[in-house]
C-alpha cells in the first residue's frame, strides 16, 4: 500500500485579538492589546493512499479547509509535520507545486479581465507546459466539461458555473498527481452541480489523481468519496469508508411494512412497538441492526406483503453524528 | 498586460491623454513664471532648459511610478487572492516585475511621441543621442521601484489597509526623484547627498543628461548605486516575504 500524504501531530493555531465596542477601547487596543488563540488543527495524524477521492467534511470552521490549506503549501502549520508525494508541502518546491493543483470554490484563480483561452495559455508558460499539447488538453477537457463555447468570453462575464468549469480545466491542465477541491461545487445549480460530480468522477477513475475534496453538499461526497474524513473541532473523528461510516453511526432506518390481513386488534412488539388495529400499512423506526428481529415479530403475527427499507440519508447520518458527539461548533 | 490592454479607454488616458495634458500644463506653467518675473534666467538657466526639464522630469516620472501594481500587489494579499499565485510553481515577484516592465514599455513607446515632437517643434535643448542610455537607466531604476513595493507590499500579510504607506512613500520618493524641482538647486552637501542616493536616478540624472545639464560619471554612477539598491532593498524583501508567509492564514479561502 503506497501512502501519498502522511501527516504527523498537525497542528495550526491562528491568532486574533478582541475587538471591544466603541473609539475609547480602540485606542486602547494601541497599548493593551488582548489577543485570543483558536487551533484551528490539533494533532492530525493522517495517511491517505494514491489514487483514491478522500471526502472531506465537517462543520463550519472544523478545520478542514485549514487542513487543505496546508497539504496544499498555501500555509504554514504551527506545529507538526506532512509529506505529500515526498515535499514539504509549506516549502513550496516548484517540483511539487507542478504536481498539485488547488481549487478553492470560493475565489478565482484564472485571470478576471481576459478570456479563459488567455489564461490557460499564461498557465502553460508558467507550468513549462508544450503549448500544442496544452491547448488540445484544453479543448479535450471542455469537451468533456461541455463548455467549449465560453473558452473565448471574458471571464467575468461567465455565469457561476461557466467559471467553475473554466477553473478545473486550469486547475487540471498540468495533470497534477494531487488535486484539492475545496467546495467545487458551492453555489451552483443542480445540473451543474451534477456535470461537474460526473467529470470528476470520470477523471480520476481515468487518470488516478488523487483528490481532497470538502464540500457542504454531501451528495457530492457520498457520490464521489472512496474514502471519508470527518473532522471536528480540529480533530480527524472518523477516517474510512462512507459505507462503513453509514453502518457504524446509529442512525435510524425508517421501515415500512405492508401486511396483507389488517390486524382486528393492536399488537404488541418488543421495544414498545406495535401494530395498530385497522391499518395495512405499518411504519417503524429503527436501529441498524434490528432488522431481522422486527420482521421476525412481525411475520409471527401475520403475514408480509411488502417491505420497504428507506436507507438514511447521508447527510443525515452525519448531521446526526455531529449531534450525538456533541462536536457541532 | 493582456489585463490593461482589456480596458481601452484607461490605456489610452494612461498613454496619451496625461502626457499630453502635462506637456501642455507645464509648457503654460514656464513661460508664465519667466513672462511674470521679467528674467531671462533663474539660477543660471534660461526658459528653454526649464521647460526642457519640466517635460523631461514629468515624462521620466510617470515611467520610474508604480502606485498601480503596488496597490494590486497589497489587494492581492488583503483579499488572499494571492492564494491561486503562491500554490503554482511562480514567483509574486517576477510575476508582477513582468506586468510591470511590459505595461511600462508599451505606454512609454506611445507616450514618448508626445514630449519627443515637442522638443523638435520649439528647439529645447536635448541631446537625442543620451535618450537610450537615459531610457535604459529609468527602466533599471523601476526594478527598484518595484522591489520597494514589494516589500510594502509584504507588509499586508501582518496589517491591513496599508496603502497610506505606499502614498507616503511615494511622496518621499517625489521629493528625492528631482521630479519636484531640479536637486542642483539644492543647497551642498544636501545636493550631493540627495544626487548619490538611488533615487535621484528616477529623474533628474537621466532628465539632467538628457538635456545637458551633467554629465555621463553620473550615469555611471547611477547605475551602481541603483544596483546597490536593489541588492539592499530585496534582501529586505526577501526577509519580510518569508516571514509573511508564516504568518498567512490563507485569508478569504
Amino acid at each position: 500500500m503506497s501512502f501519498i500524504i502522511r501527516t504527523e501531530n498537525l497542528s495550526r493555531i491562528y491568532q486574533t485579538y478582541k475587538k471591544p465596542e466603541g473609539v475609547m477601547n480602540s485606542l486602547k487596543g494601541f497599548w493593551q492589546r488582548q489577543y485570543i488563540e483558536k487551533a484551528a488543527l490539533k494533532n492530525v495524524n493522517l495517511e491517505i493512499e494514491s489514487g483514491k477521492i478522500i471526502g472531506l467534511i465537517g462543520a463550519n470552521g472544523a478545520g478542514k479547509t485549514t487542513l487543505l490549506k496546508i497539504l496544499s503549501g498555501l500555509i504554514t502549520p504551527s506545529s507538526g509535520s506532512a509529506s505529500v508525494l515526498g515535499f514539504n508541502p509549506w516549502e513550496r518546491d516548484y517540483r511539487y507545486l507542478r504536481k498539485i493543483s488547488l481549487l478553492l470554490g470560493q475565489k478565482n484563480q484564472l485571470w478576471w479581465d481576459i478570456s479563459p483561452l488567455d489564461s490557460f495559455s499564461l498557465l502553460a508558460r508558467i507550468y513549462d507546459l508544450d503549448p500544442k499539447k496544452a491547448a488540445n488538453r484544453v479543448q479535450e477537457l471542455a469537451k468533456l466539461l461541455k463548455c467549449t463555447h465560453v473558452l473565448e468570453t471574458q471571464l467575468r462575464r461567465l455565469s457561476l458555473g461557466e467559471r467553475m468549469k473554466m477553473e478545473l480545466i486550469g486547475a487540471l491542465l498540468h495533470e497534477p498527481e494531487v488535486l484539492f477541491l475545496d467546495e467545487p461545487t458551492i453555489g451552483l445549480d443542480i445540473v451543474a452541480q451534477s456535470t461537474i460530480r460526473e467529470f470528476l468522477a470520470t477523471y480520476v477513475k481515468e487518470r488516478k489523481t488523487t483528490v481532497i475534496l470538502t464540500s457542504h453538499y454531501m451528495d457530492d461526497i457520498a457520490k464521489l468519496a472512496d474514502q471519508l474524513l470527518l473532522i471536528s473541532r480540529g480533530e480527524i473523528v472518523y477516517n474510512g469508508t462512507v459505507k462503513h461510516f453509514i453502518t457504524k453511526t446509529s442512525i435510524k432506518q425508517q421501515v415500512v411494512v405492508v401486511l396483507e390481513q389488517i390486524p382486528e386488534s393492536d399488537i404488541a412488539l418488543s421495544l414498545g412497538r406495535q401494530l395498530t388495529s385497522g391499518q395495512k400499512e405499518h411504519s417503524f423506526e429503527i436501529e441498524n441492526n434490528e432488522l431481522p428481529k422486527l420482521i421476525s415479530e412481525i411475520s409471527a403475527n401475520g403475514k408480509i406483503q411488502d417491505l420497504k427499507v428507506v436507507e438514511a440519508n447521508f447527510e443525515d447520518v452525519i448531521r446526526h453524528f455531529l449531534e450525538t458527539e456533541s462536536r457541532v461548533l | 498586460m493582456l489585463s490593461n490592454l482589456e480596458y481601452r479607454l484607461n490605456f489610452l488616458v494612461d498613454a496619451i491623454v496625461q502626457p499630453t495634458l502635462s506637456t501642455i500644463v507645464e509648457i503654460v506653467l514656464w513661460t508664465s513664471i519667466f513672462a511674470g518675473a521679467g528674467l531671462s534666467a533663474i539660477g543660471g538657466f534660461g526658459k528653454e532648459y526649464y521647460i526642457a526639464y519640466a517635460l523631461c522630469a514629468t515624462f521620466l516620472s510617470r515611467i520610474s511610478s508604480s502606485w498601480m501594481y503596488e496597490f494590486r500587489m497589497i489587494q492581492e494579499i488583503e483579499s488572499g487572492t494571492i492564494n491561486s499565485l503562491i500554490v503554482r510553481p511562480m514567483s509574486f515577484y517576477e510575476y508582477y516585475l513582468s506586468q510591470l516592465l511590459g505595461y511600462k514599455f508599451i505606454t512609454t513607446v506611445i507616450s514618448l511621441t508626445i514630449p519627443l515632437s515637442v522638443f523638435l517643434v520649439y528647439k529645447l535643448p536635448f541631446h537625442w543621442d543620451r535618450l537610450p542610455i537615459s531610457l535604459l537607466m529609468v527602466f533599471y531604476y523601476l526594478i527598484l521601484v518595484h522591489s520597494m513595493s514589494f516589500v510594502v507590499s509584504c507588509f499586508a500579510f501582518f496589517l491591513n489597509r496599508i496603502q497610506g504607506i505606499t502614498s507616503a512613500k511615494n511622496l518621499g520618493l517625489w521629493l528625492l526623484s528631482g521630479e519636484l524641482f531640479p536637486l542642483d538647486l539644492l543647497p551642498e552637501p544636501l545636493k550631493t547627498i540627495m544626487i548619490q542616493l538611488p533615487f535621484a536616478n528616477a529623474v533628474y540624472v537621466p532628465t539632467g543628461y538628457i538635456t545637458g545639464r551633467i554629465g555621463f560619471e553620473y550615469i555611471k554612477s547611477g547605475f551602481v548605486s541603483i544596483t546597490v539598491g536593489i541588492i539592499v532593498v530585496n534582501l529586505i524583501g526577501y526577509f519580510f516575504w518569508r516571514r509573511g508567509l508564516k504568518a498567512y492564514v490563507g485569508t478569504g479561502a
